[in-house]
């Protein structure tokens, strides 16, 4: 017997081309060592040196393209011109802008549902020590949507025998209208706005409020009790979490003067002391607590963990939402991630300076990149939210809204008019 | 009314305290083990497949009698013709009894590791487990692993396709089977 005979097969250590490890012979994947000193392991230095690039070339894309909105009025007139030489009448040119900048807002929820239920899927795998999609598209699963998209798309469409035919169909569609009309009046950037209405707020509140009807009739038209148990908690959590919502964005309307979104963010421009930027956040205490008490309602109006008691998985089933399969299911997922974009939107606007640089040297980086990076951050703390929280229960949840938030959202106004007779 | 901000003040604390504890696991490595293409080394006691050598083995028979599920069978080859002795030479010792045929029974064994235990070749042992967890059987006669003086460690096994006997090919290898003393 000699050594060769017995020399067993030594395999090449096996090269992971999704997270970059390599097996080696004396490799352990146990956790409490994993976890005692993370920076240690070569993969864990590597994935935090990726964030951080991926975080400056974005910005130095982002200061490269520069602002995208004082731009657009000379590619208009450009345009204008071109067409009025060959004898376009005014009136038409106006109504194809209008449509190409209607394309662009339609993109916003199309491109966002695609962008943040991948992120909600890693960010919750994360939260629970998982690594989430890994296997489609070219990096850490990125185009899992899209292919989740697709299987959905070729999906059969399931009408339910007893369900309300037309009501069922019509549905998705009161839901998903809303949640794209609503952005018009939203600001993604300096000008980049599609309809700069003074009443930006109202219109933004009384339109998101129509998918309540959606969902409502989602419910009641499936022909399922636990359906229509979803759509009627969703209407009365809806309607009850609409006033401290609305409540707590009145002192920022009574110091800005103006209901006008865009210029709400406008009036937060500059620093104090050249420091501390003019957000609203800053204002001593009013700030703050309508800061908390707009992203709790918000939180609340996108029927998303903790208040999901309208599509609670384990005791409704999923609610209202239950009996639509295929492309109607998406549409209501891509409704509510629209809302919370919208949610995150109007917070960097009212409460975060909008475009405005956190701080003065800074502001090289074009208005839309810091819009842009508060959103994200936000809809973080919505996905944070989810996977941290428990679920309400249901009359818990009337109470937490009638008992606490609305009498502090209303106290809250009463302490802006104390504020704004102090600043005057 | 202290009582209703104490409650307030203690909700909104024990809220935070639970967002800490997410924000800290979220920035913790995964423990995931993407399998196909990551696998974790057992310890160094895992019991996995067999592995046997059959120029180790002196077909005592001893894993047989170990065996509590009866799923070891052997047979003895012929012993070789001792060489005459030649003058002025030292005698040739009478070679060992060596190993015919070996068979596993994987349907039977429940890796309990007597086998190895029994097994009295020094300074190696010609029977052991390896770190090996990854085996594929679809049929019956698949589970049945037969070694030949010659094969390699895994030893053959009837294919389901052509029913004949094949050298395990499709097993991956965890490691280097360890070499155990």
């Amino acid at each position: 017997m000699t050594e060769e005979t017995i020399q067993p097969k030594v395999l090449e250590p096996v090269f992971n081309h999704a997270n970059g490890r390599l097996l080696m012979p004396e490799t352990r994947y146990w956790p409490t060592d994993m976890w005692k000193s993370p920076w240690s392991l070569p993969t864990y230095r590597r994935g935090a040196a990726v964030l951080a690039g991926l975080i400056l070339g974005i910005a130095g894309v982002a200061w490269f393209i520069g602002e995208i909105g004082p731009r657009l009025a000379p590619i208009y007139t450009l345009a204008e011109q071109f067409a009025l030489s060959y004898g376009v009448p005014a009136f038409w040119i106006a109504v194809v802008w209008t449509f190409i900048k209607g394309v662009f807002v339609l993109l916003a929820p199309a491109l966002n549902a695609l962008f943040a239920v991948w992120w909600e899927r890693k960010i919750s795998a994360h939260i629970q020590s998982r690594m989430g999609p890994m296997y489609v598209g070219w990096w850490h699963g990125a185009l899992q949507t899209l292919a989740d998209g697709i299987k959905l798309f070729l999906k059969e469409d399931i009408v339910p025998d007893c369900a309300d035919k037309v009501v069922h169909w019509l549905a998705p569609v009161v839901v998903l209208i809303p949640a794209i009309l609503v952005f018009a009046p939203v600001p993604f950037g300096k000008d980049l706005i599609y309809a700069n209405i003074d009443i930006g707020t109202v219109y933004v509140f009384a339109v998101g409020g129509v998918s309540v009807m959606g969902i409502i009739m989602a419910g009641w038209s499936s022909g399922n009790k636990f359906s229509l148990l979803g759509g009627l908690r969703s209407a009365a959590q809806l309607v009850s979490y609409e006033l401290p919502r609305t409540f707590a964005v009145l002192p920022v309307i009574m110091l800005a003067g103006t209901l006008n979104i865009a210029d709400i963010a406008g009036f937060q421009a500059g620093y104090w002391g050249g420091i501390v930027p003019r957000w609203f956040i800053f204002y001593p205490v009013v700030g703050q607590v309508a800061f908390i008490v707009f992203l709790i309602a918000s939180v609340a109006e996108t029927n998303r963990v903790p208040f999901d008691i309208p599509e609670a998985e384990s005791e409704l089933v999923a609610g209202f939402n239950t009996e639509y399969s295929g492309m109607k299911f998406a549409l209501f997922f891509l409704s509510e991630f629209a809302y919370v974009l919208l949610s995150c939107l109007l917070m960097s606007s009212f409460f975060f300076g909008g475009g405005a640089a956190p701080l003065p040297f800074l502001d090289f980086l074009p208005s839309w990149a810091w819009f842009l990076s508060k959103t994200l951050i936000l809809m973080f703390c919505f996905l944070w939210f989810r996977w941290t929280f428990p679920r309400f229960r249901v009359d818990r949840l009337m109470d937490f809204n009638w008992k606490f938030l609305l009498p502090v959202s209303l106290l809250n106004i009463a302490a802006g008019g104390v504020l704004i007779w102090l600043l005057s | 009314m202290k009582n209703y901000i104490a409650f307030v003040f203690d909700a909104s604390w024990n809220t935070l305290k639970g967002l800490w504890v997410t924000l800290k696991v979220l920035f913790l490595p995964s423990i995931t083990v993407q399998y196909p293409t990551e696998k974790i080394v057992p310890y160094a006691r895992f019991r996995g497949m067999l592995a046997y050598d059959a120029e180790a083995c002196i077909a005592c028979g001893m894993c047989v009698r170990a065996c509590p599920s009866k799923c070891i069978a052997l047979a003895k080859a012929a012993a070789a013709p001792v060489p005459a002795p030649v003058e002025g030479q030292p005698a040739v010792p009478p070679a060992k009894p060596k190993i015919e045929w070996y068979t596993i029974d994987y349907g039977r064994c429940n890796f309990c590791g007597l086998c190895e235990e029994s097994c009295p070749t020094k300074p190696k042992k010609a029977l052991w487990h390896s770190l090996d967890y990854e085996a594929i059987f679809s049929t019956r006669a698949e589970m049945v692993r037969r070694w030949k003086r010659g094969d390699d460690l895994w030893g053959t096994a009837r294919k389901t396709a052509d029913g004949q006997l094949a050298p395990i090919t499709d097993q991956i290898h965890i490691q280097s089977v360890p070499v155990r003393k």
